[in-house]
């Protein structure tokens, strides 16, 4: 009844709309859509986003009968396609034949596209084009599994924001010269890298996110710096390199940013930090810094307890502290310098804002106990800090928990929660 | 202490809504700082999208979603039950939303629009929004369609296309004037195989000459159309299998040899444009280089030598060194002592 009756009322939306309901569904039933109608049978070739995935076509058992479905219904898509391409993701587990995807990069940089995704799968890495380059408006850039190695002629990604790179075979100094050639650049993030040096000079990042094994990074010119994550994988030649460093890291990796809101280092991050550290004067406050979230730290070396000392006095509006360590006190050590916090810290210094404090994987080493000791002490506004003892610890629990009931607490309303394991 | 704006929907019809609430919206919010709608007289008028129910179900969306005490999860169970209405009135609330540069609720309605396309064939979608059917059976299975990777479609989609191109060479057939033009393209289709190696594109070319030679035949016969047209329909595809099978016993040399084998039955076809005419004596002649391209592709090697020494003996034909050439000679000297 209602068939006869009812008027279309979809197909008349505007085109605005249509596109925005074919955005949200996947690629295949968005081309679908051409056979319901006269009015929709193009709709779908104005669309300006176009991701595609291994889902796109019909899964079949035979994989290199899938990897040839998905190339030629990508390939037909783009040749179908009327208009101009703003994003073009790939998605897929496979790792193509290189002429499919080079051509594909070459029918993208001329439809001015400005945001290209592309993960590949395992296999022999893609090398990318140099069509690539010639992508003058791409203000996103994700690959993953590729091999870069841009034309000489290359002088960057102007309008580029946005940069990942995982898993990506390039020449160091590349990586710096693509780095410092995006003078927009606001987000970079580097997974998997191998035994990088790294020096980034981008004036405008904002976020920076760092994975691999890196002898040195060095924030040369990144004052706008607002968040940091790194984590440092350690092999043999950077410890190597890390003994005959003279230089000091935490100066070259945190000396020039003054902004700075947020710092999460990983595994041998506060290690990488506390070569050839000095506390002396202390040149910089992080006035902005409210998080900080630092793992695997070892409070048995009192190079790095330094480290975190330093980042502790140095940044005096922290709202939220996370601290996970890394020792292994199954031997009670007598630590030299037990009350080293309240030496080096000026005594009238308090952490104001701090307000929530995360121990995790506490071994009860002095050291440990101290720095707890020392937080509770200067933290007037804090609400909970939470202890988790590491799994190695068995008996050594209780004595911790006789240490902390004893300490003075500088706020009134703190909680002390110690997590017990929940098994 | 709550204050009142005037809105005024498309029917004529005045309502008053709290400020707070309808300021949500960034077009009234716009009305108002320009100073609409502070009394009954002066009432921000909505545009025509908007009537007095859709109005009141955004208005309902505004004052959840402007209160900021609400958690995402209290937002998200909201926005579920708000969007569960009929299609029609979805629809409208969108048009609506969209007139007044509501974002959010455009998102989410466009999201529940898009919930009720994916995964349904076209027919439940039609159904869905009464779309009328007005393609053409053509229009629906037309190649262009065919990215999406529907079997059924496909199967249909080549019924189709054969049957079109059988319409399209019978009506070709009574075009005097292509012709011409059609021996030179078969050179340059020659030409492209060779370049490309032939893959993939051998069975159109295959498809397309021997729409020609149909056509040539036909032009120099006169003869009665449908007859003609018949048999050599049924020579062309029972060559067109031929060839089919033909690439099976040919790994090692290539396509372009192979096909070079099916350019010589039909070259000499075009170079013999004089002699034939007879339907009866074509059709044998067409049999015997397939039987004769058979052959040569059951047994390669021996043929090979074969051909070499013969080759050397004929002086008049050009000798070319390549294996393509001498191919060519043998073939037409082969045809010329029958």
């Amino acid at each position: 009844m209602d068939n006869v009756l009812g008027r279309d009322m979809i197909s008349d939306l505007p085109l605005s709309i249509i596109e925005t309901i074919l955005t949200k569904l996947s690629i295949g039933d968005a081309v679908r859509t051409s056979i319901l109608s006269s009015k929709w049978r193009y709709r779908w070739a104005t669309l300006t986003q176009l991701v595609f995935d291994d889902k796109c076509v019909s899964l079949s058992n035979d994989s290199a009968n899938a990897e040839n479905n998905l190339v030629k219904f990508v390939t037909r898509f783009l040749f179908l396609h009327d208009g101009p391409i703003h994003q073009f993701a790939l998605s897929t587990s496979f790792s193509h034949s290189s002429p499919d995807i080079d051509q594909w990069l070459l029918f993208l940089s001329r439809k001015d596209i400005k945001e290209l995704i592309l993960e590949l799968g395992e296999g022999e890495w893609f090398r990318a084009p140099s069509c690539l380059f010639s992508c003058r408006k791409l203000t996103r850039l994700e690959l993953v599994r590729c091999e870069l190695d841009p034309p000489l002629s290359f002088k960057g990604f102007l309008c580029l924001r946005y940069l990942n790179l995982q898993q990506v075979l390039v020449a160091p100094d590349v990586i710096e010269s693509l780095i410092s050639s995006c003078p927009l650049l606001e987000s970079l993030t580097l997974s998997y890298f191998d035994s990088l040096a790294l020096t980034v000079r981008a004036p405008n990042l904002k976020y920076l996110i760092l994975e691999g094994e890196f002898k040195d990074i060095i924030l040369e010119n990144t004052p706008l710096l607002v968040a940091i994550s790194v984590a440092m994988y350690m092999t043999d030649d950077i410890a190597e390199h890390f003994e005959q460093s003279s230089s000091c890291n935490f100066d070259k990796f945190l000396g020039g940013v003054p902004c700075l809101e947020r710092l999460i280092g990983h595994i041998y991050f506060t290690k990488y930090l506390s070569i050839g550290n000095d506390l002396g004067i202390i040149p910089i406050t992080y006035s902005h810094l409210k998080i900080i979230e630092l793992y695997q730290v070892s409070f048995e070396d009192m190079k790095e307890v330094l480290v975190v000392l330093r980042l502790i006095v140095s940044s005096p509006n922290l709202q939220e502290l996370q601290i996970s360590g890394s020792s292994n006190a199954s031997v009670a050590i007598e630590a030299p310098d037990l009350d080293f916090w309240e030496k080096e810290c000026p005594s009238d210094y308090t952490l104001n804002r701090l307000k929530t404090v995360k121990m995790t994987d506490m071994s009860g080493v002095p050291h440990e106990m101290g720095f707890i000791k020392f937080l509770l002490g200067k933290s007037p506004m804090l609400d909970i800090m939470s202890i988790t003892p590491s799994v190695y610890v068995t008996s050594g629990k209780l004595n911790m928990l006789i240490e902390l009931v004893r300490f003075r607490r500088a706020s009134a309303q703190a909680e002390i929660v110690f997590i017990q394991d929940q098994v | 202490m709550m204050s009142y704006i005037w809105l005024q929907t498309a029917d004529g019809s005045i309502q008053q809504v709290e400020q707070e609430v309808a300021m949500f919206c960034p077009s009234i919010c716009h009305e108002i700082q320009t100073g609409m709608g502070s009394s009954k007289n002066c009432a921000i008028s909505l545009p025509s999208q908007v009537n007095p129910a859709m109005l009141s179900l955004i208005l309902d969306y505004c004052r959840f979603h402007q209160v900021r005490g609400h958690s995402n999860k209290e937002h998200k169970s909201f926005d579920e039950k708000f969007v569960r209405m009929d299609t029609k009135t979805l629809c409208e609330l969108t048009s609506a939303a969209d007139s007044l540069q509501l974002k959010p609720l455009v998102d989410l309605t466009s999201c529940a629009l898009a919930r009720m396309i994916e995964g349904k064939t076209p027919e439940e979608i039609r159904e869905t929004f009464h779309l009328p059917d007005d393609l053409t059976e053509e229009e629906k299975l037309e190649p262009l369609r065919n990215i999406s990777d529907d079997p059924r479609i496909r199967l249909l989609n080549r019924l189709y296309a054969r049957k079109r191109k059988e319409l399209k060479e019978r009506d070709r057939s009574k075009n005097v004037e292509v012709e011409e033009e059609l021996v030179d393209e078969r050179s340059v289709d020659d030409l492209l195989l060779f370049i490309n190696g032939g893959n993939g594109a051998s069975k159109d070319v295959r498809a397309s000459k021997s729409k020609k030679k149909n056509r040539k035949r036909k032009d120099q016969q006169n003869c009665a159309p449908s007859n003609c047209t018949d048999k050599e329909s049924n020579v062309l595809n029972s060559m067109r299998h031929n060839a089919k099978a033909h690439s099976h016993f040919l790994p090692n040399f290539g396509d372009a040899l192979k096909l070079h084998i099916e350019d010589d039955r039909f070259a000499p076809e075009g170079d013999f444009d004089d002699g034939v005419d007879d339907p009866v004596l074509r059709e044998e002649i067409d049999r015997e280089v397939e039987d004769f391209a058979r052959r040569l592709n059951s047994d390669w090697p021996e043929r090979m030598q074969e051909i070499l020494s013969l080759g050397q003996e004929r002086k008049r034909a050009p000798m070319s060194t390549d294996w393509n050439g001498s191919l060519r000679t043998y073939a037409r000297l082969d045809l010329v002592q029958k």
